[in-house]
């Protein structure tokens, strides 16, 4: 039988939750931005190294500024968090510390992916430099848009989630 | 009128439906989605795929627990709803209650998109306006940068196109050797374009004021282009309003080069008829007067549409591959009326040619009427010596053609420090006529060397010896540096040998008249 797990995108409003969403469901994009309100959930079903099957039960939440206002059922249940933020929107990324440590607290078995989105809009040592000076560790920039390391990163967290 | 969603009865708003622990639906009531018993649930939608995991943490717990979701997108083959849910865990099973609130969440969602679209968007200007400001930047040091790279062998290839000219060549080689002084000069007057655009832009133009002499300029174009008339087999002719004032206030340098830049052009696009150069006085009153010229061909000429777009940057409708230049000449010219706080319109019919009009202001000075300043004339004093001159520069090619230009001439000695240690030994230990001293040097640069030898040294030989600067660099404000520096002359690379040995004889006859 085939395993699912669930994840969870998480982050400010307009960081591209719903583009990386798109892009590794469909593999689509698009400019437009379409607020998300609430949570829509799509699964996928990515084969694994060693053959077997996952499918990855994919919740994409609508954004918020403070990670306390996200509803707590959204939460429920799951097996990752993926933490996105704006790579060019330092407001997205400046308190991600406490809202890691807020995540954690309440769930503390859960992994954490932290994922700087939007990376063709700016240098990548640009944006590593502004993190580092921050101390914020990132696992993956990614861009939805140029579809730079979205496959590879899901790829990569089913695989960690299943070892 | 209420819609037809809201008027609906509310039971057509819920959905009930009964499972079992592996999601086997046993009940369903309700007309929100397709269901019959005996169908999984968990398969209807991921979202229901969540209970597994929930039934696993109330295992142990005999009461029932109630999970309720907002805002949950749901959706099966047909038709997407936004709904609430509730999950309710007990030992017999799970109850779920579905309630629809699309249209609700429909109308928070316009609220939402507007605020967080209009945050979005008030980042993204700052962000384009962060990125211009960045690339505009690195543009001009780039510009600046590629210019010195450019403008040293450059130096040497003019340099050494000159010496070519003065030796036996035969016909064909006189004129190939033409050829690439031509060519060179254009690239020349290229880069020129190139920092004046980059300059005017980044607001590094100022405008300097002299008096000087509006129809000698016009002169010294009818002459300039009488030649150039007649050899396109072209016709020209300049005149003027006796009425303009003699003398005005204004920066010359700017004015020769907005007027040399439309006579330019008028010439490239026109291959027969005439060019014709007019002033006249606008006003003059007090101490201030406005002067317009008119710059008219009988070339291409410019269709309607792309009038407006004539004085764009890099705009170049006849892209006729024979017609060479960046295409910055009429951006430019625009940028410096308009710093000069001029104006200018042009008008234009295809095929008959066209007509640029531009009024610029001066100032005049009021009764005095001063005779007209003319370069003056040098000679080397008479002396049975040689005059030995110090060389300060640490690029070979240009070491090499100042060298030969001197030792050509036969008035000179020379000597060539290769940097700032051993200029000033040379210094210390011989006398010299003149320093040519390049700014741009290793270690210690040329504004150092020449305060050292200015403060250091109680010896008037050394101390007062004339030194000339030289550089590639031709920014603004380089000219006061150099004199600031203590220096009495400056000479930007590549240079005209005639301009170099003019600068050298004048600075040494005035050091002997002293
Ligand atoms: N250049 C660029 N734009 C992106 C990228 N990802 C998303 N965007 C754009 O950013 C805007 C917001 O993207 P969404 O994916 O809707 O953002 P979200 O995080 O889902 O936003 P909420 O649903 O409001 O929380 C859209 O206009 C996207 O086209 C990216 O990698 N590069
Ligand atoms: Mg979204």
């Amino acid at each position: 039988m085939t395993s699912s797990k669930k994840v969870v995108l998480l982050g400010h409003f307009g960081v591209g939750k719903t583009s990386l969403f798109r892009r590794f469901i469909d593999n689509a994009f698009s400019e437009d931005y379409k607020v998300t309100l609430g949570v829509q959930i799509k699964k996928k079903v990515v084969e694994l190294p060693n053959g077997k099957e996952l499918s990855m039960i994919i919740w994409d939440t609508e954004g918020h500024t403070d990670i306390e206002d996200t509803r707590k059922s959204y939460l429920l249940g799951s097996h990752a968090f993926i933490y996105v933020f704006d790579s060019t929107r330092e407001e997205t990324y400046k308190n991600i510390n406490e809202d890691l440590a807020y995540l954690t607290n309440i769930h503390s078995k859960v992994l954490i992916k932290v994922i700087g989105n939007k990376i063709d809009l700016i240098k990548e040592k640009t944006a590593k430099d502004q993190l580092k000076a921050l101390n914020i560790n990132v696992d993956c920039f990614t861009s939805a848009k140029t579809n730079k390391n979205v496959h590879e990163f899901f790829l990569d967290l089913a695989n960690e989630l299943t070892s | 009128m209420k819609s037809q969603e809201e008027a609906r009865p509310f039971h057509q708003k819920t959905q009930h439906i009964s499972i079992q622990y592996d999601g086997t639906i046993t009940f369903t009531e309700g007309a929100l989605f397709k269901l019959k018993k005996g169908m999984s649930l968990f398969e209807m939608h991921p979202f229901f795929e969540i209970i597994p995991s929930l039934i696993d943490e109330h295992k142990n717990t005999k009461t029932s627990v109630d999970h309720n979701f907002a805002c949950i997108h749901l959706n099966d083959d047909d038709i997407e709803r936004i709904c609430d849910v509730t999950l309710t865990i007990s030992s017999y099973g799970i109850e779920v209650l579905i309630f629809d609130y699309t249209q609700k969440y429909s109308e928070l969602h316009t609220v939402a998109q507007q605020k967080n679209e209009s945050i979005l968007l008030a980042r993204a200007l700052e962000l384009r306006n962060k990125y211009l400001l960045e690339k505009e930047e690195f543009k001009n040091s780039f510009i600046a940068n590629i210019n010195h790279e450019i403008r040293t062998p450059l130096t040497a290839i003019l340099g050494f196109v000159e010496i070519l000219e003065k030796t036996k060549l035969d016909f064909e080689q006189e004129e190939l050797a033409r050829i690439i002084k031509r060519e060179s000069l254009h690239l020349n007057a290229l880069i020129d374009d190139m920092i004046d655009i980059s300059n005017i832009e980044s607001g590094k133009l100022r405008v300097t004021e002299e008096r000087f002499s509006i129809k000698e300029l016009l002169k010294g174009f009818e002459k300039t282009y009488n030649k150039v008339a007649e050899n396109k087999g072209l016709a020209f002719t300049m005149t003027y309003e006796d009425s303009i004032a003699d003398y005005v206030i204004g920066d010359t340098t700017r004015v020769y080069q907005i007027l040399n830049n439309l006579l330019n052009n008028a010439f490239k696009f026109t291959e027969t008829g005439k060019v014709t150069l007019t002033a006249s006085k606008n006003y003059q009153r007090g101490n201030k007067t406005s002067i317009s010229f008119k710059i008219e061909d009988t070339g291409l000429g410019i269709i309607p549409e792309n009038l407006d777009a004539v004085f764009d940057r890099f705009s170049r409708f006849n892209q006729d591959k024979k017609i060479a230049g960046t295409g910055l000449g009429l951006a430019i010219v625009k940028n410096l009326i308009d710093l000069l706080q001029g104006d200018i319109k042009v008008t234009s019919e295809v095929d008959k040619g066209s007509i640029f009009s531009l009024k610029l202001p001066f100032g005049i000075e009021i009764g005095s009427k001063s005779p007209e300043r003319k370069k003056k004339t040098y000679t080397l004093p008479k002396r049975d010596k040689k005059f030995r001159i110090l060389v300060v520069e640490d690029e070979e090619s240009t070491q090499y053609l100042v060298m030969k230009l001197l030792i050509k001439e036969g008035d000179f000695f020379v000597d060539v420090a290769m940097n700032g240690e051993m200029a000033i030994n040379f210094v210390e230990k011989r006398a010299y006529d003149l320093i040519l001293m390049d700014l741009q040097l290793p270690t210690i640069d040329g504004y150092k060397i020449t305060k050292q030898i200015r403060t250091k040294y109680g010896d008037k030989v050394i101390a007062e010896v004339p030194i000339i600067g030289f550089t590639a660099n031709s920014k603004e404000g380089e000219r006061e540096r150099c004199l600031k520096a203590g220096m009495d002359d400056f000479i930007t690379k590549p240079f005209e040998q005639q301009d170099l040995l003019y600068k050298i004889t004048k600075q040494i006859a005035k050091k002997a008249a002293q």
